[in-house]
């Protein structure tokens, strides 16, 4: 099987991280975001994975040949040379999307965090005999997003609703797509929205079947919902592989730390805390709710709350760092500095407190 | 003859600028940067130009493999691993800069434009028999700099002043050196300040001699200075080679257009514009005290000022843009938007006016 990831265009809602690295390679609990996705593609039998790309091609390929080797699982680069919306970039991978097998191919956005239950999605796919399935996720505010009706017996699809004024439904569009190869038919290569233009054209055909997603759901594609996906996605760990999660009296809640990372005497971490590889957390550090990614140091006695810590970074010791604090690539924080919700870009050193939410270039 | 320029780091004043290219390959007046030095190097006999760096090598050393075969002039990179300061990064370079034949050797900080009288600079040297001459410029402030104190006929330096608090001079250092090669048995390998630790021996040894800068002079390391610095490169060019600056009735002041941009009706362009290749410039525009970089188009109608608009950018009709608005490099401002002092990164799109001075990212 094979399997379509839009990874689009510049991150530029992830800034500052996404000034070092594409996004599909900037990481989450540690791991770059692309590969949660082509792990669970994997293991589901896809053998080959094609990423819709406008941006930076060159950075992606060189990470992709090394995980190509180390999961053995074919993965392309197909690149927009213009903007193709949602459903271009499958019109451009057809020869790669086709292989005349007649098997379905996923369709995933590449910034959704799930437990991607692939296998299930298969399965009701089959089941219901419709050209395309597209996983849907209940929300609270369905009035900010485009909503799926459907009937809540078979799942089919009845029509979507943008922005809907009067409750319709509470579903919306997940970003995961599972379609025969018939849907390429109906996709010419140009700029054309899925949602728009593709699906409804489907379900007016009654061949668009919808499926709720099981588990958790979050666009990690800005950082306050990266945070709160990496909430979701280490209770997901808790419950099903929690020989992952640190233990032990310096830790509270679901905390993951890469197994060369360090960590000191008298700390406190968690809840909601990922600590990349080849970290060092010195003594009687306090972090929650934050990440902090690979080869950073964080100071004695200081503080990291609801932040994110960027590749290679320090955080002085006494340091306070809280409120959706973002540090790019290679940003000192001085000691006994305090930073409120500064969002720092690469390269810089912060000698002063930053009071409230800012940018520092 | 060999040269050193020193290009150093992040460039994060520059920036978003400097988020694009490296610093040294930012244009400036139609011409990256260092160009302008690596020119004006060659025309007084440089034969190999040194660059010291430490970030991003493999974008330098892509351009520079360019500038050597049009040049003729032979430019390599010598990078740092650890901070060295001003004066270790000669060090690290000694064998490229001592070749046995004695001969002085240049030292420049890259971020420095001038008139670049390197003939007069040599001839000074060599009159005075110094080890290390400087070049000072006049400033109307002092105080915020470090002072060089010297004897006004004949130009030995006493001693160095940082940020004097009373009036001890008015002549700062420029950033442009002449050196024997014995000045490199004073400086280690190490974190050195050239200012701080080896121009001051060299001083208490009578052997450092300063020359005041004829012309302009101007370090545009940030957007404010670089604005400010091709006003006075523009009027340097008007008392040396008028003919390159462009003539019309659509024309105030001095104004450097390429020759591949293209300007439409009725438009008035000036004072203190430089416009790149490639650029479109609409009917019925207005731009002063601006530089427009390659490939960017200006529609009609619209009216930027004290504004730097980046690579392939574009400015919308009617729009106005002023007040030291940096634009990034794919940065696409809505038709009728405004623009007061906004600073954008690149690949972003400005549909509502910025009304305030602020970052976008």
């Amino acid at each position: 099987m094979k399997a379509l990831i839009l990874v689009g265009g510049f991150g530029t809602r992830l800034r500052p991280l996404t000034l070092s690295f594409p996004k599909p390679l900037v990481d989450f609990a540690n791991k770059p975001m692309i590969l949660h996705q082509i792990e669970a593609l994997k293991d589901v039998g896809v053998t080959e994975v094609i990423l819709a790309i406008n941006y930076r091609p060159e950075v992606m390929i060189n990470f992709l040949k090394d995980f190509e080797d180390k999961l053995g699982i074919k993965i392309t680069c197909s690149q927009e040379t213009e903007p193709l919306g949602t459903a271009g970039p499958l019109a451009l991978a057809r020869d790669k999307l086709v292989d005349g097998s007649g098997e379905p191919f996923f369709v995933l956005n590449s910034d959704v965090i799930s437990e991607y239950p692939f296998a299930e999605l298969i399965q009701f796919h089959k089941s219901h005999g419709g050209e395309a399935t597209i996983m849907v996720t209940k929300v609270d505010e369905p009035s900010k997003y485009g909503v799926v009706v459907m009937d809540e017996e078979t799942g089919r699809v009845d029509r979507f609703v943008e922005k809907p004024k009067i409750f319709v439904g509470n579903k919306i569009n997940a970003g995961i797509y599972l379609l025969n190869p018939s849907v390429l038919d109906h996709i010419e290569l140009r700029p054309t929205s899925i949602e728009k233009e593709v699906f409804p054209k489907i379900s007016a055909g009654q061949k668009l079947y919808a499926m709720v997603l099981p588990g958790f759901w979050m666009d990690i594609g800005q950082p306050k919902d990266y945070i709160t996906g990496l909430r979701l996605y280490l209770d997901s760990l808790r419950k099903k592989a929690p020989s992952r999660l640190a233990a032990g009296p310096h830790i509270v809640g679901n905390v993951l730390v890469h197994e060369n990372a360090v960590i000191g005497e008298g700390c406190l971490i968690g809840p909601d805390v990922a600590i990349g590889p080849g970290c060092v957390i010195e003594s009687g550090v306090r972090l929650s709710r934050c990440t902090v990614m690979r080869g950073v140091r964080i100071k004695k006695h200081s503080c990291v709350s609801s932040s994110i810590i960027g590749w290679h970074s320090t955080v002085g010791q006494w340091a306070r760092i809280e409120n959706m604090t973002i540090l790019g690539e290679d940003v000192h924080v001085s000691d006994e500095v305090y930073s409120n919700g500064g969002v720092v870009l690469p390269h810089k050193e912060i000698k002063s407190s930053i009071l409230k939410p800012e940018i520092v270039m």
